[in-house]
């Protein structure tokens, strides 16, 4: 009773209550994570076993207890040191190791082989004993691939800026999964539609493959055709041999556009409105579009977080959307960001770079950008030293042709 | 004998004047790697060219000719890079951007979510006694309203 008093004296309501809530919260919660989600090898003559590392994750920073474990065609392959493992809530991540053995005779079982590593938050059991609902796991996965023998490709196909009016580029990622290299490789896209007319076709660059390397090829196609589904039926031509597949991709699903990003009457320390000018390039109206901006510290820490209000916009139509930035605390200084126009499930994002001045605040969009002109391409290393060895041959060839005419002249003296 | 030393000690002299040349004009470029973010850092180079092909097919370049660091937001993968100064380009590098599968069961009084956490595309399969019954796709930050049942397996997504 005096100890309860105590409490009641000692405690605010409000710190119970937070307690209350955080504790009614925190069971709820089941998290769990793991890096690298893949490890690669390729097979190697030679090659007996390796050892990798990977993580753990405490993403909640809780106790927690996981359990590992192992599955999958190679996971008789595989040695984990651990099964078992506690959290604190101090500890935000832990690493392990695992080893893999190459198994005998490998090399005769081309392709892909793979395992799983799987960690699993082991739930906390109830008062009854026993737990009901859902569970995580987490995999780290193992890919191995063995080569085949000749030369074998591996293809993917990926559309940008596929717009009506635009051109769009086509990509494809080639991985040599064979033993020997390939001299050239290129490819033949048919363009079709959901109908199966054929609409166009796509020849793409040609480029060479070292064995296990990858390289990507490219395909321009001006888009002509309304937005919609169209079909690439792709035929892979290497060496006099081919690989073919499809894949589906759609012209004009990119909606929404950023067209600008503007700053009235900036002052440092004061809330800064963002006005973002977004384009509606759909034929129908996109219900509850909000822009997220997303600032980082120079330790790449989220500094802040900014959303403006949702809007509706309406078929082929522009808007600006709103944001406000509190820039209390925010030094002067180089800031990267990331705007994020959501949509659905959808999102339109942008890199920019955020120059933050007592009185301006200048945001210039970043990313990849082509060669700047007038930057002529440096000479590479292997070309300075081929120089500098055909230089010291012709010194030396011409310091021994003049050595031996001066030994000669001195020899008829 | 003694012609013969001053024709090597020039050559040395002048291999020297290279190396140093080399050195002075190098496009010094370091790169950092936290998370996702990449952070390219040179005093010297004008252009950085990045591509996922040790061919350098289809790469990008980054402009370094107003400001001395970038940084960028990389998908997970094996980056390879080299930096120009417009007289040297430099040695070819390599970055690797680790993938990191990581899932959340947000649970409410009357729903439960399941979130993405991680920097890929994930695959999560839901079991029951052993048996597949269910199948999700998330992006990263994407979640999906689950049952609270079940054991939910997260896995990298795609080849």
């Amino acid at each position: 009773m005096v100890n309860s008093i105590l409490i009641n004296k000692k405690i605010p309501k409000i710190y119970l209550i937070s307690l209350f809530l955080i504790l009614l919260i925190l069971p709820g919660i089941l998290s769990l994570g793991i890096t690298p989600g893949r490890t690669t090898f390729n097979y190697e003559t030679g090659m007996t076993e390796k050892e990798v590392d990977f993580s753990v994750i405490n993403n909640e920073h809780k106790n927690m207890q996981v359990m590992l474990m192992i599955q999958g065609e190679l996971n008789s392959s595989i040695t984990l040191y651990e099964s078992m493992v506690e959290f604190s809530p101090s500890e935000e991540s832990k690493q392990f190791k695992y080893k893999f053995k190459v198994p005998v005779g490998m090399d005769k079982m081309p392709g892909l082989h793979t395992a799983e590593i799987i960690a699993l938050e082991v739930p906390k059991a109830g008062s009854s004993g026993t737990y009901v609902g859902a569970t995580v796991a987490v995999v780290s996965q193992v890919y191995f691939y063995v080569p085949y023998p000749g030369k074998y490709v591996d293809a993917d196909l990926n559309v940008l800026d596929a717009e009506t009016n635009g051109t769009a580029t086509f990509i494809l990622p080639l991985i040599n999964r064979g033993k020997v290299g390939i001299g050239e490789a290129r490819a033949i896209i048919d363009l079709y539609t959901s109908l199966n007319e054929k609409i166009g076709s796509i020849n793409t660059d040609y480029l060479p493959i070292e064995p296990g390397a990858r390289t990507e090829l490219t395909g321009k196609w001006d888009v002509n055709y309304p937005s919609g589904n169209y079909l690439a039926k792709v035929t892979v031509l290497y060496d006099g041999e081919s690989r073919s597949f499809e894949k589906q991709f759609a012209v004009g699903s990119q909606a929404l556009n950023i067209e600008s990003i503007l700053v009235n009457n900036f002052r440092l320390g004061e809330i800064a409105k963002l006005q973002i000018l977004v384009d509606n390039k759909w034929n129908q109206e996109l219900k509850n579009v909000f822009a997220n901006l997303l600032v980082y510290n120079n330790e790449n820490q989220v500094m802040a977080d900014i959303k403006s209000a949702a809007e509706n916009i309406p078929a082929l139509e522009r808007k600006e959307l709103i944001a406000y930035w509190d820039t209390i605390g925010v030094q002067t200084g180089e800031y990267n960001g990331k705007l994020m126009v959501r949509y659905g499930e959808k999102s339109a994002d942008k890199n920019l770079l955020l120059k933050v001045s007592e009185d301006n605040l200048d945001i210039v969009g970043v990313g990849y950008a082509i060669r700047p002109q007038g930057n002529s391409k440096g000479t590479s290393l292997s070309t300075i030293l081929i120089i500098i060895i055909v230089l010291m041959i012709i010194i030396n060839l011409s310091w021994f042709v003049f050595f031996r005419r001066m030994m000669a002249k001195k020899k008829g003296k | 004998m003694k012609k013969h030393l001053i024709v090597v000690l020039l050559q040395g002299l002048f291999l020297f004047l290279i190396a140093g040349l080399i050195y002075y004009f190098y496009p010094t470029t370091n790169a950092s790697v936290d998370g996702n973010w990449v952070n390219f850092n040179s005093i010297n180079a004008k252009v950085i060219m990045i591509s996922e092909n040790p061919d350098f097919s289809n790469s990008r370049y980054l402009d370094l000719t107003q400001r001395k660091n970038i940084s960028l937001n990389l998908n997970p993968g094996t980056y390879y890079w080299k930096s120009d100064n417009g007289i040297i380009e430099g040695l070819q590098n390599e970055l690797v951007v680790v993938s990191e599968v990581g899932m959340k069961i947000d649970k409410t009084s009357n729903q439960s979510d399941l979130v993405n956490l991680g920097n890929v595309k994930i695959n999560v399969t839901k079991t029951k006694e052993g048996a597949i019954v269910g199948q999700v796709i998330l992006s990263p930050e994407q979640y999906e309203q689950i049952e609270d049942s079940g054991n939910y397996v997260g896995r990298q997504d795609g080849k």
